[in-house]
This record gives C-alpha cells, structure tokens and sequence, in this order.
C-alpha cells in the first residue's frame, strides 16, 4: 500500500489513487489435463489435446468432460499439426497490459484464430507485424522457445506463428 | 406454467465517462430511487433486491461489501451476479425466475458499472484463464475486431457500412436525455478519419466505458397492474452458454459470441411463433459492442439473411423512423456502463412499449420488444416483451 496518505482534497477531484509497491504473488495449478499439455510442450516441443470417445471431436484445451456429449473424456490424446491457416485475426495498436504478468505486451502485435492442418482452432500471436502483409488465409508455422529452461509455460513456449510459403 | 412478471418501474443515471461526485454505491442508489419513483413503491415494499456488476473492472471485489444500505438490500433476501458483458441482463433474468416461480410478487433488479475508476481492459484481459489464454487476450476490443474484420472481408459491407451504422446510433444517442456520447456527427467521413484502435476497428467504431447504473422493479401478475398503469411483460427470456476459449460447442469454428446469439435466438423464436422478427416484433435493442458487430448481429438475430446485414443501414430499415428500428436509445456504441449496459436494453425497450421513451420515441405504437445480451463467456440473454400477453 501507499506509504503517503491518501491525497484527498477539499475542492475538486474527489477520487483518491492508490499506488501498490509491493508484489502480489499468485499459484496457479494447471490440472491434470492442461498438465499434459505444458509436459509435452517443455520435454517434446509437442502441441496435444485429447479426443471424445463418444463423438471423436478433439477440444482444445483439453478437458475431462465432452462439451458436446457430456461424457467423460478418457485420456485419449492426440498431437495436434504445427502449421496452420490464419482463420481470423487482430492487429493492436494500442499498449496493453497483462494484469496476470505484469508486462506490457509488445506494440503493435497480431492476435489470431488459426485452423490448424487437422481442423481444430488454435488461438496464438502472428510473428509477422506488418499489416499489410496480414491476410486471413495466409499460412503459418508454430515457433517454439529452442532454451528447454526457458520453457514451461505451457502453450506460450510457441513465440508465435511464422509466415510459411508452400 | 410459470406465472406472469411485469416490468412496473424504470430508473436509470445519467451516463457519462466520469463520475467523480459520488461513490459507487452513491450512483446505484440514484437508479435504485428512480425505478422506485417510477413504480411509486418504497423500497419497503420490495421482497428481494439482485443486483450486478463486472466487479474488479473497479478494482472492487464483492462491492456487496458496500451497498447494503444504499441498494436496499439491508435484511433482504438476494444476491449479486456477475455473468461478464450480460451482468446487466442476468440480474433481469434472476428477478424473473424469482417474481415467476412466485416465491416474491416484487423483486428490484439493478446493474452498475463504475469505470472511472479502474482500467476496464486490464481487467477483461485478466478474465482469460492465465494457464491457457494469455495469447488470445486482446480484451473486449481484440475480439470484436476479429468479428469486424470477418464481417468486413465476407460480407461485402465497407468501412462506409460501419461508418452509417455509427451516425445513426449518435443521431439517436443526442435524442436520449440518458445516453453518454453524444458527438453530433454529421458525415461519414467525420467516422472514417477517426483513428484505428485495432484493425480495422477504429476509436470512433467502439463503445465508450461508462459510469452508471439502471433499476428495474418487476411485479407478479396479481400486483403488476395495481402499481403500474403501463406494465410491460417480459413474455419469455432466453439463456445460452459457451466458452470463448475452447472452441466448437454448437459448431461454431471459432467460439465467437453471435454463435449463441444464433441459438438462443432460434429458440425464442420457435417457442413464441416469429417467422419473421421484422414483422413480428416491433424494435429491438441489442447489445452491439460495436458498430459492425451490430451489421453481424442483424444477421445473427435473423433481421435479415446471411451478408445483407449492411444493407439494412444502407436502406434505412433500422432508423427510429424505419421500418424495425434497432437502438433508437444510441445503444452500447454511444453508452455502456457494463454491468448496467444490458439492463439498459431491456428498460428502453420497455420504455418504448409504454411510450415513454420521450426525444427517441419509435412515433409508431410499439407492442413487441426484444432486448439481447452477450457478454465474455459467451453467454448470451434475450428477453421478448410485450404490451400484453
């Protein structure tokens, strides 16, 4: 909390601000399902999800329960393609900050829903910031962090996805 | 047969980007006391008091804590809700469940957002599950900027499409004593030299963060007709649930909000026999984010088929003087207090049921109104109301 009083005056503004200096520690638990995920991504480099038995949709993230059929999952998991088509995307012009991480995130940088070979929808950032180079249908490649220390973040140890040409 | 409930009394604040003459609390009760005029009840006469807010957007968690007194809630049954972007209209749905079930005759029903106080997008960034989502966090504006977009190369709308849609929510906005952008925008170029925020939304094609709030009173069949001589039924609500970040429930490729608008819709409509919403309601209000979002959305909510959502703005249909107007009060584009922002839709509907609605009166008689809701979990909330059942 603020070591100075709250600067409340008498005429004018009536809010007060309140300055933080001191770290908010926070533990999150993956689970058991997205842990497989974050394993796979720091030993293997691999992206997986896991498939319904009943309707063979493959949801990502995993999950226990099938949205759809409402039964539950098993542990059938499957590796998931790393190269993609952009299917939607975003381009922010604007500074923003993640609340969870404490970092402003890079300006400008392209967000995207991307349909990966094998049909299922994967959202992550697009290496490439020139807009113009931006187009929905383009394809990309996952680009993952090469330091095995570095990793460990789950589906943030991909950068990003780079423009492929084929 | 679940018993009739009727929206008896209406208040809403002022809305503007910053209210720095009163708490939080102090602005809810400014609505909470002008539904109550409306309806001329004292708060002595409410069984149950629920109310919501995107709470943290504030920097508040539980502002239950602090309004105990001033919501009227002291020593009453209820709750608070927090749904994400339909707060406002679970709060509706959740009075209605209550007065319909006849557990109360009268429940009071009131959502508020004070957004002077915290960073809003910060706050729907941190929403997004940090173990999966960090990369798909864009805020409220990322995604509805990756809508646009789609809109904007499938459809065949231009940014002069987005631009009309624009002009009629600030001419309709400067009509409404309530609204909270009110530019006076004259032309569509005035819309096109705005800004972009995010491509291809531009800073004029997004809703403003807001301060206020909106109170309804609703009141069971046996009250309703005593206390108000104007009451508005809600005739039947809809509620549809997805998750924005796995992707596929209902087949819907991206997870994307109008996929449950789509469902929710469908089903209303099948229940209360609407072949044609064009005809058979009389106006909407809708939760339209931002300007191309609402082109999609007359799509979604079956205004009109797939891609001629734009040429409805371009003919004029949903113009207060139009054939369905849509968002004769400005809509979200021109005022959106969050938690209060849904709500809204459902008291200016209603407003315009009785007739009351003043500067943005529809001049036709309005019996059928629809007001939709989405919000970030992908929920989304319609409610149908009618003159009478």
């Amino acid at each position: 909390m603020s070591k100075e009083s709250p600067n409340k005056k008498a005429e004018g503004s009536e809010y007060i601000r309140i300055k933080f200096d001191a770290p908010r520690p926070y533990n999150w638990s993956t689970g058991k399902y997205l842990g497989k995920v974050y394993a796979e991504a720091k030993e293997n480099k691999k992206l997986v999800s896991n498939r319904c038995p009943q309707c063979k949709e493959i949801w990502l993230p995993p999950t226990p329960v099938c949205p759809k059929c409402k039964v539950d999952m098993g542990w059938d998991w499957v590796e998931l393609p790393q190269t993609g088509t952009v299917y939607q995307y975003t381009y922010l012009v604007y500074p923003l900050w993640d609340p969870h991480f404490g970092e402003k995130w890079a300006n400008p940088y392209p967000s995207a829903t991307i349909l990966l070979d094998n049909g299922v929808f994967y959202r992550h950032w697009i290496e490439e910031t020139d807009k113009e180079k931006l187009r929905v249908g383009m394809r990309v490649q996952a680009v993952w962090k090469e330091d095995y220390d570095e990793r460990g973040q789950g589906v943030q140890d991909i950068l990003y996805f780079r423009t492929i040409e084929e | 047969m679940p018993n009739r409930v009727a929206i008896v009394g209406i208040g809403q604040t002022y809305h503007t980007g910053s209210r720095d003459d009163v708490s939080q609390p102090e602005m809810v009760a400014e609505a909470v006391r002008a539904a109550l005029a409306d309806a001329q009840l004292s708060i002595k006469d409410i069984e149950g008091v629920f109310f919501g807010n995107m709470e943290t957007f504030e920097g508040i968690y539980l502002p239950d804590h602090g309004m105990a007194a001033e919501v009227g809630a002291f020593g009453k049954p209820g709750f608070k809700v927090n749904t994400g972007g339909t707060t406002g209209a679970s709060v509706v749905t959740e009075g209605f469940y209550m007065v319909s079930s006849g557990l109360y005759d009268l429940a009071l029903v009131i959502g508020f957002e004070k957004q002077d106080c915290g960073d809003t997008t910060a706050a729907i960034s941190a929403a997004a599950v940090p173990t999966w989502a960090k990369g798909a966090a864009t805020g409220a504006i990322g995604e509805f900027a990756k809508q646009a977009l789609s809109y904007l190369e499938t459809s065949g709308a231009k940014e002069e499409h987005a631009a009309m849609v624009r002009l009629k929510a600030d001419r309709n906005a400067c009509r409404n004593p309530h609204a909270h952008l009110k530019l006076g925008l004259k032309s569509v170029d005035e819309v096109l030299k705005s800004p972009y925020l995010v491509w291809p939304l531009r800073l004029m094609d997004f809703c403003p963060q807001s301060c206020g709030a909106c109170a309804l009173v609703l009141a069971s069949e046996k009250r309703a007709e005593k206390i108000h001589k104007k009451p508005v039924w809600i005739a039947d609500v809809e509620v549809v649930h997805q998750e924005p970040f796995r992707a596929g429930v209902f087949g819907d490729p991206t997870g994307k909000e109008t996929y449950t608008q789509h469902v929710a819709c469908e089903r209303l409509y099948k229940r209360n026999g609407i072949t044609n919403p064009r005809k058979d309601i009389d106006m909407a209000e809708i939760y339209e984010p931002s300007n191309w979002e609402e082109m999609n959305l007359y799509e979604h909510l079956h205004f009109c088929d797939k891609n001629e959502g734009w040429k409805l703005i371009e003919k004029g249909i949903t113009e207060i003087e139009g054939e369905f107007p849509v968002n004769p009060s400005g809509g979200v584009i021109a005022t959106n207090p969050i938690g209060a922002t849904p709500i809204i839709r459902v008291a200016e509907a209603a407003l315009q049921i009785r007739g009351d609605a003043g500067e943005h009166q529809i001049a036709r008689d309005i019996k059928t109104a629809m007001a939709t809701a989405l919000g970030g979990p992908n929920w989304t909330v319609l409610f149908l109301l009618k003159r009478s059942l």
